[in-house]
């Protein structure tokens, strides 16, 4: 007993020694590298690139992740694709983030789950050398943050806006409608830019008194559902069934941000017995893809997730390269620390009538409009 | 006793309570062993036991206090809501009304103590059982962070932030080396043959009671020291600018400290009597409600605090601040070795029952696995550890966490004697 | 002698526990419709005896055989034996308080319609079963909101559910007061007239005489002998001859009281049942205690005796009506536990594992516990000073462990019992309450408790014990109380006391003239 003791105590103690020994300090290697971010200088082609995705609640991250494997495998790089945990998210991605880092990520491409709560992490990725793409969402209270690309969500919000205009026109030719206005949740910058979109084409049409709010709730606190969830959206539409239309009075539009929870409302209104309003949408997943050849949501948007994955993989290649990457916007994303330099592709409204050609490219939703 | 046995014994303090972590610490240096394999060298890096550091000291901070609640019997479901509500409170005070950032964690503080003294009132003195005081609780503070802040996020200045995200500063001269951190670790070090001693002295003392042997005592002096010169070695030597957290400097004050009062004091005696047998120590003259009180007091002044400390490292406060946090302080605590029952545990232990769970699911992200099979593994992990303690202990053999099935078996001995009593209601006379 | 065929006969029963022979060669017989009583001290084995025959205690786990209704019985559990008619009501009742009476009723036996419990059937017979035992409430209450003897009737009126042939009464009438007793009693007769035989578990002697047609008694898992009363007569001096009888000689060390001066009083303690505020658990006691004397409680479970110890020790039982307590002359309140100990009053309770110790304790932690100030150093708790002062109990007190780091679940009872004695000794008290100090102790350690419990009177303190054991009474204590029914009913010196006189005024309210 005494013996095997001894000789795993050695060993031990052999471990540690070697440990301290074998180790060298970090503090030379990188140190006078770290704060030189400017320089271009790129990396290896195999570098690791680091895409962190918030957790798997819609189809379009899972999509996302599954193109950014294959994407990054085929131009030649190593990837660590990660989505955060379904119930401690911040934390998890702020975790994971970190553990890129530490791994010697060369690119870390952040779909954010908080966009105000992840400025330490990006810091300790810029300090050891790495360059930071937000992804979709942009990372707000830093100047940590290299590079944002998304699509154009200002235009999306004014897409979304005009959609639901045109919808309401096409039912019923004369104003005034009555609407009913939802937001994405509150800790989603894109959130506030879909909504101000919407409102600077809707606004106008308020102002005349040609669109009226039902409820009257026009803020983005009052319209918001938080984490984006069917179920806050779908509890919101029952209790303003139950309270505003509960007369008589017809709703003819909702504004809805994206799909699922446009699904959401549209659950709601056929629970409560009533006509289907016009429903606007966005992501094009299959469910409102296939609502929308039913004739129940109206519209949705196309954001090609293949196209900005595609686009974001372009950007790392130029990035490893040592060249700048293609920007198309330098003034509009300031995000309270800087003004990030911004790729911005366009998004597609979809209806029930421009589907087929939408998703021509798609195979798995060009099925449905068939 | 065998050599092993009394090796068990002594190594890790020179008492029973805590020789049952030695099979846990263990655990530990296993799961270490096997990533820093794995991972190629990046889980002892300085760079991630820092970010390590960080990432888990709010979580221990809950467990410290989630210890001593569950020693005393009960448990505590709000602690996430309480640091979210505490976070955001604070937050806004100092972003949106200028509060100068020491006094925003003074305010976070005393937020908190309020809320304890809310809940421990409910449990203590009007008897509602803590699982459903806290579970109101949760519902309440986590409703009262979106109330307060709107579900929006609330950055936080810069002097805030550090005591979540900062790091001890360079001073002195350049040795290649954090200075100050190499100075905490000669401290440690210092600290850890000081102690030593003490407890050889203290030991000479009792009359009756054998020192450990000498082997012992400079084998344990020489493994713990060359522990604390490889981590201070690693902190100090991280990428300039950083170096051994505040937050972790928070924790470690933290845990000295309540190790002390819940071994040292009559105080913590008082808790564990409580959960031991409640009725036995209010004939003893403790004061049951003061106890309950205390517990449930403190752990929301603690959840307070690690609310602060997440706001901080996060750089601002959020909506999702604080989901699930119980359920990772809960768990530390039962992989360190505290009875379901209530009666059995130490802080020691609960924080190294947190740094397993963070050593796993560190590597498990370094080796790229998913977050949905870190989830999975983390579950049956827990599970694993706390069964394979129960079937060594049935075995006769040495137990990691032999303080839990200790309660469950001395239960055990109590209702066979009673069995026939078992299905039968007790009538409210007592018998004499 | 009745010629008619006995409906039970338990043969040579033995029954053996790990180091204990709980039953030894126990002869019952209980003849077709008659009442048997069966007498006995507490450990004497009566309810191991009516756990053999109910299956609590499988058969095959004794030796003997049981001849029930003409054939062996071999019962597998209790639902066996309740399906052969043989129904017991424990002194703790087994009832659900938050259901109604007939939910009660019917627990487990639930009247079915096609699958459905038929609650209109239910209620109908519940009320039949109600008025059989004479119990008039509506069938929908709950069994919290009513008294302790109505629930007994309800536990009665369960039975008849069942179709019982033989009713085994474990001391039914230890909680009941007066009125409820008698109700009882008189319902046992009437069954007696049905037909239905009953066994009756009882220390009443009163009672016992007023019914019972024969009785058995046991004695050290024995039985001594069956008195049959319509023929002999029921001698209440025989029945505690045969209880108590047995030699007092060595097992008392020797000790030469010196007793001094009465230094604490109790006046009028009246304390009333925590939850049924109509009862009164202790009446108008009162009592005093000289240093260095033994002071003994003697009184049937249920009398009331913990009771009156716990309200005085810092009103750990009970809602405090009137009383005053006087320590050296002054009047002294105790309204907690901490006050009784800052007071020198200390408590060692009659359940050791349920509240005298913290079982995940070691020995040095539980010494210790009740006065940590006495340990601490500004406060620190000192583990030296903590270690010296266990490791000084465990060589006075003789406490057989290798060390005091030893966890108390490793003791035996009785070393166990000396680690309360110390943890209270530690306290340095004026008066020492010892609730039954020497319960589940085997007789070598007795001996050492007692030796202890002495060495404290010599101290110069007050001791105050309450036993069961008659004979510890009478060989430990310089002067004994009697207590019945929450009133002390006597008061009886060394020289006097024998277990007959005792043990009349232990079960009756009539008070003796002490000589």
């Amino acid at each position: 007993m005494r013996r095997s003791f001894l000789i795993k105590s050695v060993a031990v103690g052999a471990a540690v020694a070697l440990a301290l020994t074998g180790c060298s300090n970090d503090r030379e290697g990188t140190s006078s590298g770290d704060s030189g971010s400017g320089d271009a200088k790129g990396f290896a082609k195999d570098g690791l690139i680091g895409v962190a995705l918030p957790s798997k609640t819609s189809e379009n991250w899972v999509l996302a992740g599954d193109l950014f494997t294959n994407g990054l495998k085929e131009a030649g790089f190593k990837s660590d694709v990660q989505y955060a945990g379904a119930s401690t998210t911040v934390a998890d991605q702020q975790a994971q983030i970190t553990a890129m880092v530490t791994k010697g990520a060369k690119v870390i491409v952040i779909g954010a789950t908080d966009a105000a709560q992840l400025s330490t992490q990006v810091a300790a990725a810029h300090q050891a050398g790495a360059k930071v793409i937000a992804y979709d969402r942009l990372i707000t209270n830093t100047p940590d943050v290299d590079y944002y690309i998304a699509f154009d969500n200002f235009k999306v919000g004014q897409m979304q806006g005009q959609a639901l205009l045109d919808g309401m026109k096409a039912k019923k030719p004369t104003g005034p409608w009555t609407v009913e206005l939802f937001s994405g949740s509150p800790d989603d910058n894109n959130a506030g830019v879909f909504f101000n979109g919407a409102m600077d084409v809707l606004k106008p049409a308020i102002d005349k008194g040609d669109v009226v709010v039902g409820s009257g709730q026009k803020d983005v606190k009052q319209t918001a559902i938080q984490g984006w969830k069917a179920e806050g959206a779908q509890s919101r539409m029952d209790s303003l069934l139950n309270s505003t239309y509960n007369g008589g009075k017809t709703l003819d539009g909702v504004l809805s941000p994206n799909d699922t929870l446009a699904r959401a409302i549209i659950t709601s209104v056929k629970g409560a017995g009533k006509p289907i309003p016009v429903v606007t949408g966005q992501d094009s997943e299959v469910e409102s893809v296939k609502s929308i050849m039913a004739g129940e949501q109206y519209s949705t948007i196309n954001k090609d997730t293949r196209k900005l994955v595609a686009e974001t993989i372009t950007m790392v290649k130029s990035l490893q390269a040592g060249t700048e990457p293609q920007v198309n916007d330098t003034k509009s994303y300031n995000n309270g620390s800087k003004v990030v330099p911004a790729y911005l592709l366009p998004p597609v409204i979809v209806t029930k009538a421009t589907a087929a050609e939408a998703y021509a490219n798609d195979p798995k939703l060009s099925a449905l409009t068939k | 006793m065998s050599r092993m046995k009394e090796l068990q014994k002594n190594l890790f303090g020179g008492t029973t309570s805590n020789a049952r972590q030695f099979g846990m610490i263990f655990t530990l240096v296993a799961i270490i062993v096997f990533f820093q394999i794995q991972t190629g060298g990046l889980t002892l890096q300085s760079g991630n036991l820092i970010a390590l550091t960080q990432q888990y000291a709010y979580i221990s901070v809950l467990s410290i206090g989630m210890l001593m609640v569950i020693v005393a019997g009960h448990i505590d479901l709000s602690v996430g809501s309480v640091a979210a509500f505490v976070g955001i409170v604070v937050a806004k005070a100092v972003t949106e009304h200028d509060l100068p950032w020491p006094l925003g964690i003074l305010l976070g503080l005393v937020v908190g103590a309020l809320i304890g003294a809310w809940q421990g009132f409910w449990v203590a003195y009007v008897g509602i059982p803590a699982f459903i005081v806290t579970l109101a609780g949760m519902l309440l503070f986590r409703g009262g962070n979106q109330y307060i802040g709107n579900a929006d996020t609330v950055p936080v200045p810069e002097g805030f932030r550090d005591i979540g995200a900062g790091y001890l500063p360079e001073v002195g001269p350049s040795t290649g080396y954090n200075n100050l951190t190499l100075l905490l670790g000669l401290l440690a070090c210092a600290a850890v043959v000081w102690r030593e001693l003490r407890a050889r002295q203290v030991r000479t003392q009792m009359e009756g009671a054998e020192p450990a042997p000498l082997w012992i005592a400079v084998l344990r002096m020489v493994v713990m020291i060359a522990v604390i010169v490889f981590v201070t070695l690693r902190f100090a030597g991280g990428r300039v600018g950083t170096s051994f957290p505040i937050s972790g400097i928070i924790l470690a004050v933290l845990v000295l400290a309540y190790s002390f009062y819940t071994r040292n004091t009559a105080g913590g005696r008082h808790i564990y009597a409580v959960g031991g047998n409640a009725r036995a120590a209010e004939l003893s003259g403790v004061k049951l409600r003061r106890v309950n009180f205390f517990v449930m007091m403190n752990m929301s002044i603690l959840a307070a605090l690690a609310g602060m400390i997440f706001v901080a490292r996060s750089a601002a406060s959020g909506p999702q601040d604080g989901l699930s946090w119980e359920l990772d302080a809960i768990a530390a605590v039962f992989i360190g070795g505290a009875a379901v029952s209530g009666g059995l545990g130490t802080i020691g232990g609960s924080i190294v029952g947190g740094l397993v769970m963070a050593v796993l699911n560190n590597g498990l992200q370094l080796t790229g696995t998913g977050s949905d099979m870190v989830q999975i593994i983390k579950g049956l992990f827990l599970l694993g550890a706390v069964a394979l303690d129960v079937y060594n202990k049935k075995q006769g053999r040495f137990s990691i966490i032999g303080s839990l099935t200790r309660s469950n078996r001395s239960r055990h001995e109590a209702a066979a004697g009673e069995s026939v009593e078992a299905n039968v209601v007790k009538q409210p006379a007592a018998r004499s | 002698m009745s010629t008619a065929p006995p409906l039970l006969e338990m043969r040579s029963i033995t029954k053996t526990f790990p180091g204990v022979k709980a039953l030894s060669e126990v002869q019952l017989t209980v003849r077709d419709g008659e009442i048997h009583a069966i007498c006995g001290e507490n450990g004497a084995g009566k309810s191991t005896l009516m756990k053999v025959l109910s299956g609590v205690y499988p058969y095959g786990s004794y030796d003997g055989s049981i001849i029930y209704r003409g054939a062996e019985a071999k019962f597998a559990d209790i639902r066996a034996s309740e399906n052969a008619g043989i129904v017991i009501i424990h002194q703790e009742l087994a009832l659900v308080p938050g259901m109604s009476i007939t939910e009660n009723i019917f627990l487990g036996n639930e009247p079915r319609r096609f699958g459905r419990i038929d609650w209109k059937a239910a209620n109908s017979k519940a009320l039949e079963l109600m008025a059989m035992v004479g119990l008039k409430e509506d069938p929908d209450t709950l069994i919290k909101d009513i008294g302790v003897g109505k629930q007994q009737l309800v536990e009665i009126a369960k039975a008849f559910a069942k179709d019982v042939r033989l009713l085994i009464l474990d001391e039914p009438t230890a909680a009941l007061n007066e009125n409820d007793s008698q109700h009882l009693l008189d319902l046992l007769r009437g069954f007696k007239e049905r037909g239905i035989t009953s066994i009756m578990i009882s220390h009443k002697l009163n009672e016992i005489e007023a019914i019972a047609d024969s009785i058995t008694i046991l004695r050290d898992g024995r039985t001594i002998e069956t008195i049959d009363v319509k023929g002999e007569g029921a001698d209440e001096d025989r029945i505690v001859r045969g209880m108590v009888g047995r030699d007092l000689g060595s097992r008392f060390p020797d000790h030469v009281p010196d007793i001094g001066e009465v230094f604490f009083e109790v006046r009028n303690w009246t304390i009333r049942h925590p939850i049924s505020a109509e009862r009164l658990v202790c009446k108008n006691s009162s009592f005093t205690v000289r240093r260095g004397e033994i002071v003994g409680f003697a009184g049937l479970m249920g009398a009331g005796r913990t009771e009156l110890a716990m309200s005085l020790f810092g009103r750990s039982y009970g809602v405090y009506e009137s009383g005053q307590i006087f320590k050296d002359g002054k009047e002294i309140q105790l309204k907690s536990v901490t006050d009784a100990i800052a007071n020198g009053l200390a408590y060692v309770s009659e359940d050791r594992k349920a509240v005298g110790l913290n079982l995940l304790d070691d020995i040095k932690t539980s010494v210790v516990a009740a006065k940590l100030s006495k340990i601490t150093r500004h406060g620190v708790l000192d583990e030296a000073a903590e270690y010296r002062q266990a490791e000084a109990y465990r060589k006075s007190l003789r406490i057989k462990t290798p060390t005091v780091d030893e966890g108390v679940t490793k003791l035996s009872g009785g070393n166990q019992q000396k680690v309360v004695l110390a943890k209270w000794m530690f306290t340095d008290p004026d008066l020492l309450i010892l609730d039954e100090p020497t319960r589940g102790i085997d007789v070598g350690a007795k001996y050492e408790i007692y030796g202890i419990i002495q060495e404290l009177a010599s101290e110069g303190r007050g001791v105050v014990v309450i036993s069961s054991e008659l004979p510890e009474l009478i060989g430990l204590c310089d002067r004994i109380y009697t207590v019945f029914e929450g009133a002390i009913t006597g008061e009886i010196s060394r020289r006097d006391a024998n277990p007959e006189t005792l043990m009349k005024q232990m079960t009756s309210t009539k008070k003796l003239a002490t000589s």
